[in-house]
């Protein structure tokens, strides 16, 4: 008997409640390894809180998420995250290789400070994002399409094997853009799984092969080209959504 | 120079850096006024520890304050996180309340005691030395030397051990979290340094220079460099120069030190506001400035050069004429001209203003943008 097939990521009946307002019901997720998978719906669907659920960076009122069929805690060195580019101070003192750098802190530990190999990925990181002659600009002078991509930068670092991103593609021009989608078509080549939160349903088949359909409890998920109809659209969004084109 | 005079120095240059240090991470946080918090509410701590000892000396009243330190920052954050008040008036709530216990005990319970406000307040760093430390009649130096010496270790262990972690948790805690970091771990670790901080600092210097000191160096340093490190030692730097400086013109006029400490604090921040190269005041205008007369030659040599070769040419080219066609008055398109003629973009015959070649790239150059 075949043992049941691995999930990169299992979410089981996750309920999430601010005070007694539920901000996610009763979520069922599989993701299997090696997808692409985006979050959408509209605002205040808890597509953040989910991500932020998975990695405990909040408390559910119940239910549970195994990744690798572990508890996170157990699993944090193979988890890569990347939130949204405004949740951090960018007048901060440091510069963007040292950024990047953060993303090894969890490999090296308390204590122990990052020393050239840790400097050296990071500089290779750098590079997959086309950063690499940034390296000690200070953060406050870059444009916000240069800020997702060092914080990119940081998730690569951690070399991981899942990847959970919030809005990579929020307020960034074309280029970087197509720049950002290449590097995570590349990464689910390597057998990586990226969730991404997204918010551009006009991409979402070009990007991603995978999809879910949010708006606080689960309405759909699984591959784009049978989960991504206009039924389940309808459904997340309401009647809101009138450029979805009936082909 | 007096060895008491030497004493105060040390004193106050050991407490300055000691309260620089964990400032930093203060001020990158946005927290500073829970440091003047800490100051005020540790009061009720120190006099539940003065009835219990019936010393002022003894170490137990700073566990006391420092416990009483880190209990103000949780009661904030429990207030806070009602989400029914916000940090300021959080703060604003919590240490007035512990405070005035403090201040109530005290009336009520110790008004023969020495142990009266002004003390506790402005503290006296005149009157530091006088309190000694002895070992079998040997005289060892001033208290408050070993005091904030012992917290100095302290602060700067911790942020050299942490410093890492620290960097991290103040930069984004999320994702110390989600490495492992535990953040919340790290900021009541760097708040009881700052309550301990604070009450070692306070009884040497009092809570008023307590707060400056925690504050100003580090907001100095801020405005100096980009590095977090660099701004650490900076902050330290800074403090030692004000603590020295402050204590001169305290010297001068006579006048107390902590007040003129605090005083310089401010006036070292106040210049570097001011004169920091790239950010400060200074360099703005001066950017800006440059940017009007920048903008202001772009114009003329486009007007010069739109013109140029047509019949017209000679009347548009007249300086006379320039705040006609332009509309600029007359003493500016003065200026205009002589900073053009200067960057050798114009030339002029007699009342005659024609292009260089340099002018009329410079034009072709700000047509084509």
């Amino acid at each position: 008997m075949q043992a049941l097939e691995t999930k990169a990521i299992e979410v089981t009946d996750l309920t999430v409640a601010y005070q007694d307002k539920p901000v996610l019901w009763d979520i069922d997720l599989d993701v299997p390894p090696g997808v692409l998978l985006s979050i959408v719906g509209p605002n205040g669907a808890g597509k953040t809180t989910l991500i932020k659920a998975i990695l405990g960076l909040v408390r559910p009122a119940a239910g549970n998420v195994l990744i690798y069929d572990k508890p996170y805690e157990a699993q944090r060195r193979i988890v890569g995250y990347v939130p949204q580019r405004g949740t951090v101070d960018w007048d901060f003192p440091t510069n963007v290789l040292d950024v990047v750098m953060m993303g090894r802190y969890g490999a090296l530990g308390w204590i122990r400070r990052p020393r050239k190999q840790e400097r050296a990925l990071a500089m290779n990181a750098l590079e997959k994002v086309g950063m690499e002659g940034y390296a000690t600009r200070q953060i406050s002078q870059l444009s916000g399409g240069q800020q997702q991509r060092v914080f990119l930068a940081r998730a690569l670092v951690q070399d991981s094997t899942v990847y959970l991103m919030d809005e990579p593609f929020q307020g960034v021009d074309a280029t970087t853009e197509r720049a950002i989608v290449d590097l995570l078509q590349e990464l689910r080549e390597n057998g990586k799984t990226v969730v991404v939160v997204h918010h551009d349903l006009q991409t979402v088949t070009d990007y991603f092969d995978w999809v879910m359909l949010l708006n606080i409890r689960r309405i759909a998920s699984g591959p784009v080209e049978e989960t991504f109809t206009p039924e389940n659209l309808r459904q997340t969004y309401g009647g809101r959504i009138a450029f979805i084109k009936n082909e | 120079m007096l060895q008491g005079q030497l004493e105060i120095q040390l004193i106050a240059i050991v407490t300055a850096v000691a309260c620089a240090l964990p400032g930093v991470f203060l001020v990158l946080r946005r927290m500073t006024l829970m440091s003047d918090a800490i100051s005020h509410a540790i009061l009720p701590g120190i006099v539940l520890a003065f009835f219990l000892t019936e010393s002022l000396s003894s170490p137990l009243l700073i566990l006391a304050a420092a416990g009483t330190g880190v209990l103000t920052v949780v009661f904030v954050e429990l207030l806070q996180r009602t989400k029914l008040v916000k940090e300021d008036a959080a703060i604003g709530l919590t240490f007035p309340a512990l405070f005035s216990i403090g201040v109530i005990l005290i009336s009520r319970f110790a008004g023969n005691v020495h142990l009266d406000m002004d003390a506790v307040l402005l503290g006296e760093l005149a009157y530091a030395p006088l309190n000694r430390l002895e070992t079998f009649g040997n005289d060892l130096g001033p208290v408050s030397l070993y005091v904030m010496g012992t917290i100095l270790l302290l602060n700067l262990a911790f942020i050299l051990l942490f410093y890492k972690e620290l960097k991290l948790a103040t930069f984004d805690a999320s994702l110390a979290a989600t490495l492992g970091f535990a953040p919340t771990l790290i900021h009541y670790g760097l708040m009881t340094l700052v309550s301990v901080t604070t009450v070692g600092a306070f009884d040497a210097v009092g809570s008023i220079l307590v707060v400056a000191l925690i504050a100003g160096p580090p907001a100095t340093a801020y405005l100096m460099t980009d590095r977090l490190s660099r701004m650490l030692l900076l902050s330290a730097v800074v403090g030692g120069v004000n603590a020295v400086s402050g204590y001169w013109l305290a010297f001068a006029f006579d006048v107390s030190i902590a007040g003129s400490i605090a005083t310089v604090t401010l006036l070292m921040f106040g210049l570097t506001f001011m004169a920091v190269p790239n950010r400060g005041l200074i360099a703005i205008a001066r950017r800006r400035a440059c940017q009007k007369w920048e903008f202001a030659q772009t114009m003329l040599v486009i007007h010069l050069f739109n013109h140029e070769g047509l019949p017209e040419a000679e009347a548009e080219s007249e300086i006379a004429h320039l705040h006609e066609h332009l509309r600029w008055d007359p003493a500016f398109a003065t200026q205009v001209v002589k900073y053009a003629l200067n960057n050798r973009f114009v030339l002029q015959k007699e009342t005659q203003l024609t292009l260089t070649q340099q002018g009329r790239t410079i034009a072709q150059q700000a047509l084509v943008q």
